[in-house]
């Protein structure tokens, strides 16, 4: 067993040190692997940031409101009456005499996109007076808050980051109106930070949509209260046509919807590279064999056996294939791990997230480099196993 | 036996790694006529220069008064005009069933979209005149198994009707076929007189307006017109030609044009790397061959050529079964679907797909030819 090993050692060294005289084909197939993991991390760390940054969204102790089937809130009504009905609900916060909850109204204005230049669906919420409260991640850092009942708006800075338009201090007009820019806020890690923020009520009159809201959200005593609340909801005959989950679920569920296209792109491109990829890998592995046929016929007429010539060829591609992913991975960290971006989210507007290299999309791309490295040795190392040593040193 | 059998003999003497290479290949070929046919259909549908569309200002989901369709029914240089409103229509599941339904004035919208909409003279008149007329791309009514003349209950995710309802019964009176790059593709469309009766909230008001003008030339002139008309009203318009408006929606997912350009990068100089190093060590081993082919009297230019050749058969071989495995793919992801986007294969690809794999053929045998042509009989025969 202790023979067969070092037999094994021995060989694996032999290869890999002999790589520099087979240079060409060499990095010929790490650079395959390494630019098909940087395309798979690419989409992966996507589709990652994207999820985190709707996911992160919500909070497990605020239940929404919104209605049945509208499937974002963008398309949801909600009347002013299901409005009072719901903040008066059991286990909601009430604070200094008022229900902690915010009736809400979003409609979405241009923006233009920074990196296209051309114009991009913003979100442009109406939040009650309670409306920051229930988002305690939610923090002012430039300027002031707007003024109730007044044409000001705050921006959140992931927004002016990715778009142009809506500067501090700049005015803008819409529908005839001007409205000011008061204030930056940050919501670290939410969908939030994307959005521009102003009073509900002169959203509604100036946007015609007197009395209509679209979601209303409340914050319950306790996580534990949410299911109570929704069923609470659920049996009122004037709530029917609502629908109160979690914001944590609904958010959950808006994640899975945007991420799933990104997910097929980048399953679908990675694995497709990775066949190209792993014919490069067998083809410089056969070539590796055919070139090293008479080294392995000594190694085997001095007493080496085929499991270690199998064994010394599998390392030496699975050493390739492990070098092509270190390098992928460093050219994600290097031009794309952590940078902003911005797509059109489930609910029709703008997100901005950051490009997010998980554990897991890690370790699926190192997995993916040590499938192609693995298949890429097997079958050269049958080949060289199978070699009969006579015939090879007579040729 | 001529120069080209002598290719194709050398091509495949090694079959095994001559596979491997056509496979790698066509993978980066496959990437090119997918991920540009990709981007393509995503970017362009069936337009015409002279339809144009006029949103809102504020953002094309923001809804106009129905007072603004009129005004610009008359614009001097419109020849006809319609309007459509969003329905937010599913059927069954609000998420699965999700589907783009627009509730349309049937009469005008046929003459705007006339060439995607191949109707049966019964078929448009029942939709013109039907109150709760119904008609739907085939491959929608297909995918859920709808019969013309049955009544399809379809919900909104927006509107509702007076007694609180999301549902409508619409009738389906007629399919249409939508071939690549209609502008059609995926559509349901319903009459705008039955959505407006019945719906509970945002009365009077449309989506948008969609028209052709008497001609392109005329373009610039009417989007003067009809967006000065309503400047500085409560209401204000951005009327631009319908390419422009799909290309600037398309730009929203991100800039996929970059991306594409960098993945099909990726793909092509990761396969150009082990194409071309796999050339020469095949051109390596032939050393001696290439020696024996000069003694007997081959030029240098017709080794050279012989070279070249064969890289170019094998790029070409490669690339025409991408290039066709591509075409394959897409028509299958695309047929019978309704729910994603209208993908097709985009046949101006080829084009580009031929022009590349010449470029690529002549790089990747360019090195190996260039060591051929150079070689001297005696270092050839010499060279073990």
């Amino acid at each position: 067993m202790a023979s067969i090993l070092n037999q094994i050692g021995t060989i694996s060294a032999l290869n890999v040190r002999s790589i520099p005289q087979r240079l060409a084909m060499s990095i010929a197939t790490v650079v395959a692997v390494a630019l098909c993991i940087t395309v798979l991390l690419f989409f992966l760390a996507l589709a990652n940031g994207l999820a985190a940054t709707v996911k992160g969204s919500g909070s497990a102790d605020v239940a929404i409101a919104l209605r049945e089937g509208s499937n974002a809130e963008l398309n949801s009504v909600i009347t002013r009456e299901q409005v009072n009905i719901l903040a008066s609900g059991p286990g909601v916060t009430v604070k200094d005499g008022a229900a902690a909850a915010s009736a809400e109204l979003l409609v979405i204005v241009d923006g233009i996109k920074r990196s296209t230049q051309t114009k991009a669906n913003i979100s442009f919420r109406g939040i009650g007076p309670q409306g920051l409260a229930i988002r305690p991640a939610a923090r002012i850092t430039q300027g002031r808050m707007f003024a109730p009942g007044t044409n000001e708006i705050v921006v959140g800075s992931a927004l002016l980051r990715e778009f142009a338009g809506f500067e501090f201090e700049q005015t803008i007009r819409l529908r005839g109106g001007e409205w000011k820019v008061v204030g930056v806020f940050e919501s670290p890690g939410a969908v939030f930070e994307s959005e521009l923020w102003a009073d509900v009520g002169v959203l509604q009159s100036l946007f015609d949509r007197p009395n209509i809201f679209q979601t209303l959200r409340v914050k319950l005593n306790s996580e534990a209260e949410v299911a109570a609340y929704a069923d609470w909801a659920k049996a009122d005959a004037r709530l029917k046509q609502l629908q109160v989950l979690s914001e944590r679920d609904y958010y959950a569920q808006q994640a899975s919807q945007s991420t799933g296209a990104f997910m097929i792109i980048a399953w679908g491109l990675g694995i497709t590279m990775a066949i190209g990829a792993l014919s490069g890998a067998l083809n410089a592995m056969y070539s590796s064999v055919a070139a090293r046929a008479a080294e392995i016929a000594t190694l085997r007429i001095i007493g080496f056996s085929g499991v270690a010539a199998f064994v010394g060829t599998l390392v030496e591609s699975l050493m390739l294939a492990a070098i092509g992913a270190i390098i992928g991975l460093a050219l994600a960290f290097l031009f794309f791990n952590g940078r902003s971006t911005s797509t059109l989210g489930s609910g029709f507007t703008q997100l901005v997230f950051k490009f997010e290299l998980s554990p897991s999309v890690i370790v699926s791309a190192i997995v993916l480099a040590l499938v192609i490295g693995f298949v890429g040795g097997v079958f050269p190392g049958v080949r060289a196993a199978r070699q009969r040593p006579l015939l090879e040193l007579a040729g | 036996m001529n120069d080209l059998v002598l290719m194709r003999k050398n091509l495949f003497r090694r079959p095994v790694r001559t596979i491997l290479l056509i496979v790698s290949i066509l993978i980066a070929f496959l990437i090119f006529s997918a991920t540009m046919s990709f981007s393509k259909s995503i970017t362009t549908f069936n337009s015409k220069p002279n339809r144009m569309v006029t949103v809102s200002k504020i953002n094309f989901t923001e809804s106009l008064p129905i007072a603004h369709y009129d005004k610009i029914a008359r614009t001097e240089g419109v020849s006809v005009a319609t309007h459509l409103n969003w329905f937010g229509g599913y059927y069954q599941d609000p998420v699965k069933g999700f589907m783009p339904v627009f509730a349309v004035d049937p009469e005008t919208y046929y003459e705007v979209y006339k060439e995607d909409l191949p109707l049966a003279e019964n078929v448009k008149q029942a939709f013109f005149t039907e109150r709760t007329a119904m008609l739907a791309a085939e491959p929608v009514a297909a995918k859920w198994g709808w019969k013309v003349g049955q009544k399809v209950p379809m919900n909104s995710n927006i509107f509702s009707q007076a007694d609180g309802s999301h549902v409508w019964d619409f009738t389906l009176v007629g399919t249409f076929p939508t071939p690549p790059g209609s502008s059609q593709t995926g559509s349901v469309l319903v009459g705008y007189k039955y959505f407006n009766e019945t719906i509970s909230f945002g009365r009077d008001h449309i989506g948008w307006i969609s028209f052709l003008t008497k001609s392109a030339a005329l373009n610039d002139q009417v989007v003067n017109a009809i967006d000065q008309r309503f400047a500085n009203s409560a209401d204000e318009t951005s009327t631009q030609d319908e390419a422009a408006f799909n290309k600037a929606f398309a730009a929203q997912l991100g800039n996929i044009g970059l991306v594409v350009t960098l993945v099909v990068g990726a793909a092509f100089a990761a396969i150009l790397l082990i194409v071309g190093t796999t050339m020469v060590l095949a051109v390596r081993e032939r050393t001696q061959e290439v020696g024996v082919m000069k003694t007997l009297g081959f030029t240098s230019g017709r080794v050279l050529r012989m070279v070249l050749g064969e890289s170019l058969l094998l790029t070409l071989i490669g690339a025409g079964l991408g290039t066709g495995l591509a075409a394959l793919a897409l028509s299958l992801a695309s047929g019978g679907s309704s729910g994603g986007p209208p993908i097709y294969f985009d046949l101006s690809v080829i084009k580009w797909c031929v022009l590349i794999a010449l470029a690529f053929g002549l790089v990747t045998g360019l090195l190996p030819a260039i060591s051929a042509y150079r070689l001297k009989i005696i270092d050839a025969l010499a060279r073990r």
